[in-house]
């Protein structure tokens, strides 16, 4: 079986496209770069190497597990089926989507998935920000299927490291459009820049990996408009540059909610959507959108747009 | 392994220092209500301020929407960072300034200098 970690390798690089980048921030755009949120996110990717080491085991003892009961068998020297390489990572980065966009649509996913939205910043630093807590939600179950079809999980571990450093270059202001071609199909910095967005308009949208097409497929994709101003981070900006409150935070205020609330709805603080509430007194992305699309309507009828956001009416979309 | 952390401790302590050395970042200052607006249009969608004051050093603000909602907006880095209040905010008067609790330790306590500390106070202590 092949020992290889693609990422191990791949930090290097990170480092020195950070270092090109911070060059071209000094230059371009001195705001791109904050250094205390540039040192919390990097303390987040050196924090979730640690937290991985510690708590990855269960993971891999789940899917090592589930490889036991697979349908199909690519034989003992499976790396070497050359076509099952591009298919699992293909098939990979459908599971990306789904469990990326369960992380935002789940509170108990979120929880975890937060921290790589809380910086306000946009730059090759925040593709840093990954999780510590990804261990302790089910993000796990939706590798299941690929064990089960007979991917070993080493393979999908592969793979998958693959598709995160596919991932880290997207984050940046530096690129604004690639080619249209590579644009339709491969997830690009300025689709990833709506996804980090929290104007209305961008809210839960382009969940992509590698391929942009799954959001296509799967009403999710929104393109970048250069008649709007992106505002990068969560709803409710920390405000704050402390690391352990950002990793933290909102396990702190879920499980805080569920403490309090009726037990009846205990489970949905769990499972629902980020800011919902039994008594609805807080925003979720659907009730944000709703509110803006109201408010351009009413302006639109009175023939004038509000001062605070003068975002032209984006064509209906189904809610992510 | 430990050398391993501690290798990639330095390099990440090195790189928010070059990112100090570069002098990126920056503080953004707010002048006009115009700002304010705008900070409070991303704060919260659609809040659109009715009366406005700008703390002298420009570094934060208190709007108030026609719905009697009051917003507090603070540079944060090289952004800006907001909470509408609620009754957990308080709110003191000093010599012409007003220091804000909002009710959320991580938020921290916020010093504006205002010229009308006074009726802020009395409005958030009476939220």
């Amino acid at each position: 079986m092949p020992d290889f970690s693609p990422t191990q390798y791949a930090v290097p690089l990170f480092v020195v496209a950070i270092l090109i980048e911070m060059v071209w921030s000094r230059v371009r755009a001195p705001e791109a770069y904050e250094p205390g949120d540039t040192l919390v996110s990097l303390a987040f990717g050196l924090g979730s190497t640690v937290s991985g080491a510690l708590f990855g085991g269960l993971s891999i003892a789940v899917v090592t597990a589930a490889y036991q009961y697979r349908i199909f068998d690519f034989g003992d020297q499976w790396w070497l089926v050359w076509w099952a390489w591009p298919l699992a990572f293909v098939l990979d980065d459908l599971k990306y989507y789904w469990v990326h966009r369960a992380g935002h649509r789940i509170r108990w996913m979120w929880a975890a998935h937060v921290n790589h939205h809380s910086s306000q910043h946009y730059n090759l630093s925040t593709a840093l920000r990954q999780t510590w807590t990804g261990s302790f939600t089910f993000g796990l179950l939706f590798a299941l299927p690929l064990v089960l079809l007979g991917f070993h999980p080493a393979m999908i571990g592969i793979v998958g490291g693959f598709n995160l450093i596919y991932q880290f270059w997207i984050h940046t202001e530096a690129i604004d459009k690639m080619p249209r071609w590579f644009e339709a199909i491969m997830n690009t910095p300025s689709h990833h820049r709506v996804h980090h967005a929290t104007n209305p308009r961008y809210l839960d949208r382009n969940y992509a990996g590698v391929f942009i097409v799954w959001d296509k497929m799967f009403g999710t994709f929104q393109p970048e408009r250069h008649d709007e101003t992106i505002r990068y981070g969560i709803v409710k900006q920390l405000g704050s540059f402390n690391l352990l409150w950002a990793v933290f935070h909102e396990w702190i205020g879920m499980l805080g909610d569920i403490w309090r609330a009726p037990w009846k709805h205990k489970l949905s603080y769990l499972l629902r959507e980020p800011g919902w509430t039994h008594d609805g007194s807080r925003d979720t992305s659907d009730t944000i959108r709703a509110r803006w699309r109201r408010r351009l309507d009413q302006a639109d009828i009175h023939g004038h747009q509000p001062v605070a956001n003068q975002n032209p009416i984006a064509p209906p979309q189904e809610a992510a | 392994m430990l050398l391993q952390f501690g290798g990639s401790l330095l390099a990440i302590l090195a790189l928010a220092g070059l990112a100090v050395l570069l002098k990126l970042g920056g503080q953004p200052i707010l002048q006009t209500e115009g700002d304010v607006a705008r900070a409070a249009g991303e704060v919260e969608d659609g809040f659109v301020p009715k009366r406005t004051s700008i703390a002298r050093a420009g570094n934060a603000a208190l709007a108030r929407d026609a719905s009697g909602r009051i917003m507090i907006v603070k540079q944060h880095g090289s952004k800006f960072a907001g909470r509408i209040l609620s009754g957990e905010s308080s709110a003191k008067e000093e010599v012409d300034a007003l220091i804000l609790d909002i009710g959320e330790a991580r938020f921290g306590t916020v010093r504006l200098s205002l010229s009308d500390a006074s009726y802020w106070a009395d409005a958030i202590n009476r939220l």
